[in-house]
């Protein structure tokens, strides 16, 4: 069965529902803000969201709340079991307590990149592995952005986090590579599972409709650039996203009844410099020397993956 | 000792210009202390931090609660009751505000002293507004008693850990020289340190859930805090050459451009954080940049 509805075709499209409203203390030009966002747009206003620990703790600060649906804080490690606590208390109640249909919530869980490799990882795949019905939402920001940008399974290669900074020993600054997790969660089985950008709201929003429509494990990852610790200035967020795309770093796709599928592909893949020389967390790749081999190694990373699907 | 507090928004360089002022300290050969306010420090957001320096050693610990000299990098923070950086300050204490403008309310309570750093960061650091090296100069020079070479010393230290770039590190170093030699001191009293307290032991008892867990019942009202007072420079559209193509729209990451009932997009100034990602994506460029000036209390 593969009935999918594209519903959208240009940015005017874009559902005018705001589901967050403005005046979180996240950073000015926050890149996973803007994927929630543009997600929460197609989902109704019946939600439930745990949320990891994290930069998005700072979305709910008491007494004051962005979203029109609920919010349920949780620990770095916790988001995962708590909906599945919460699935489990609204399908109780609707079974045997009279509680109506339409009080039903649609379970979302938003979490970090630290707490989706790292932290709440096991969790996650006992979830997937149990078929539990959610979306889940994970903002990769490549580190804890939170607490100051750390090492995190989820950061690049070559990048300097606060815990992997260039040192004269260690010159790439971190010096292994970011856990593919679309892979991983792939192994699983998904019922849907996808790659988004901010960068390419149509996509975005597409697949957020589609998921919307299906039941059982829905997992996002989502690019979130992030101007604190990538390093560059908050107004070229969606310029850093659009070049995530466009050198192939980033690869925007989505599998669906056992197929991957490349929804947006780059047209002509830019060198992966074009991407690492606008971040200062890339910085001492080109000063004070070209750490060549460094780049080579990045580029032939991306080149291996797209020789896959070429 | 010397209290310093350092006021300014997060990517100004506030918890910098904190540790290069207290290494400045400590080479002229003083004990010191810095620290940034642990919590939201988050880019545009009202950020605090701290340094104290003194010839005897440093029992005091925490936020500095009454100032010597408070530094403000940000001028619209002035009125910002969550940042209020006048908070705590005495008759006695120095006030420094980076604008081009003296303001005469502040004038009649402090001593203080303005100066547009803003205008010499573009010139100096390429057209960023870091104030790290210019609002540590500040306060070393309003102190009267740190040497030129160990401001620049530290200055070096601090930024070189940073990852800065040569370039940019001579520029923060020239622009440390001229706020110096710019600055006048002001006579700065020592003041004692208050004796150690504790507070009285405090026992801990059971409230129902209601009280003891934060619960919203009110869906979206984060609305009522404004968050408009981030912004350095305010994105500004061009409406007669405005095609409504709504990307703006499209890329605002807090969702502040809504879309009116004509069809254009419409910026709320209220919640508008000032990132400028719709200024930079507008395909036409008919997004201007205005910059922010302060408005006093």
């Amino acid at each position: 069965m593969k009935v999918l509805t594209r519903a959208h075709k240009k940015i005017k499209d874009l559902h005018p529902h705001e589901a967050i409203a403005p005046g979180t203390g996240l950073c000015a030009g926050c890149g996973g803000l803007e994927g929630l966002r543009l997600g929460l747009k197609e989902l109704d206003d019946d939600f439930l969201i745990c949320n990891a620990a994290g930069c998005f703790t700072l979305l709910s600060v008491y007494p004051f709340t962005p979203l029109q649906g609920s919010w349920l804080y949780t620990t770095m490690g916790g988001p995962v079991p708590a909906a599945q606590g919460v699935r489990d208390a609204l399908d109780i109640r609707m079974r045997y307590r009279g509680l109506e249909e339409k009080e039903n919530l649609q379970v979302i869980v938003v979490a970090g990149d630290g707490s989706s490799n790292d932290i709440g990882f096991g969790a996650t795949s006992a979830a997937i592995h149990r078929g539990l019905d959610f979306i889940y939402f994970c903002y990769d920001n490549e580190a804890y952005g939170n607490t100051g940008f750390q090492l995190s399974a989820a950061s690049p290669y070559g990048g300097a986090t606060q815990t992997t900074p260039r040192t004269d020993e260690h010159e790439a600054g971190t010096e292994v590579n970011k856990k593919d997790l679309f892979e991983i969660w792939k192994a699983q089985k998904p019922v849907y599972l996808a790659t988004v950008s901010p960068r390419e709201p149509i996509d975005l929003s597409n697949k957020f409709a589609r998921a919307n429509e299906l039941k059982g494990p829905r997992m996002f990852i989502c690019m979130s650039p992030c101007p604190t610790g990538w390093g560059f200035e908050p107004k070229e967020a969606q310029l850093i996203a659009k070049l995530a795309v466009d050198t192939g770093i980033f690869p925007i796709k989505e599998y669906f009844e056992g197929e991957v599928v490349h929804t947006v592909r780059p047209r002509k893949r830019l060198p992966v410099e074009k991407f690492l020389e606008r971040q200062k967390r890339f910085r001492h790749l080109f000063e004070p020397h070209r750490q060549e081999e460094t780049i080579r190694q990045i580029q032939n990373r991306v080149d291996d993956y797209w020789r896959q699907y070429e | 000792m010397w209290r310093i507090r350092i006021h300014g928004r997060g990517g100004q360089g506030i918890k910098t210009a904190s540790q290069i002022l207290g290494s400045a300290g400590f080479y002229s050969g003083f004990q010191a202390q810095d620290f940034p306010l642990y919590g939201a420090e988050r880019r545009g957001a009202p950020v605090i931090a701290f340094t104290r320096v003194s010839e005897d050693p440093i029992l005091e610990r925490g936020p500095i609660s009454s100032p010597d000299i408070i530094l403000i990098g940000d001028e619209t923070l002035l009125n910002d009751p969550q940042s209020a950086p006048l908070c705590g300050a005495e008759p006695s204490t120095v006030v420094f505000v980076n604008s081009a403008q003296v303001p005469e309310v502040l004038s009649q309570k402090f001593s203080v002293t303005t100066t547009n750093l803003t205008d010499l960061c573009f010139q100096y650091l390429n057209h960023r507004t870091v104030y790290s090296s210019a609002l540590s100069a500040v306060g070393a020079r309003l102190l009267g008693n740190i040497e030129l070479e160990c401001l620049l010393r530290a200055v070096e230290d601090e930024l070189i850990q940073q990852g800065i770039s040569s370039q940019l590190l001579q520029g923060n170093l020239d622009l440390a020289r001229e706020i110096f030699e710019m600055i006048q001191p002001v006579a700065v009293s020592q003041r004692e340190e208050k004796g150690l307290t504790a507070k009285p032991l405090v026992f801990p008892s059971q409230l129902p859930v209601v009280d003891g867990a934060p619960i919203i019942l009110d869906p979206g009202n984060m609305a009522l805090r404004k968050t408009g007072n981030w912004r350095v420079e305010r994105p500004e559209i061009d409406y007669e050459k405005c095609n409504n193509c709504l990307i703006c729209y499209a890329r605002c990451p807090d969702g502040v451009i809504g879309v009116a009932p004509d069809g254009r997009p419409e910026i709320d100034y209220d919640h508008c954080k000032g990132c400028l990602i719709c200024a930079l994506e507008c395909p036409g460029h008919f997004i201007h940049t205005v910059k922010e000036t302060g408005t006093f209390p």
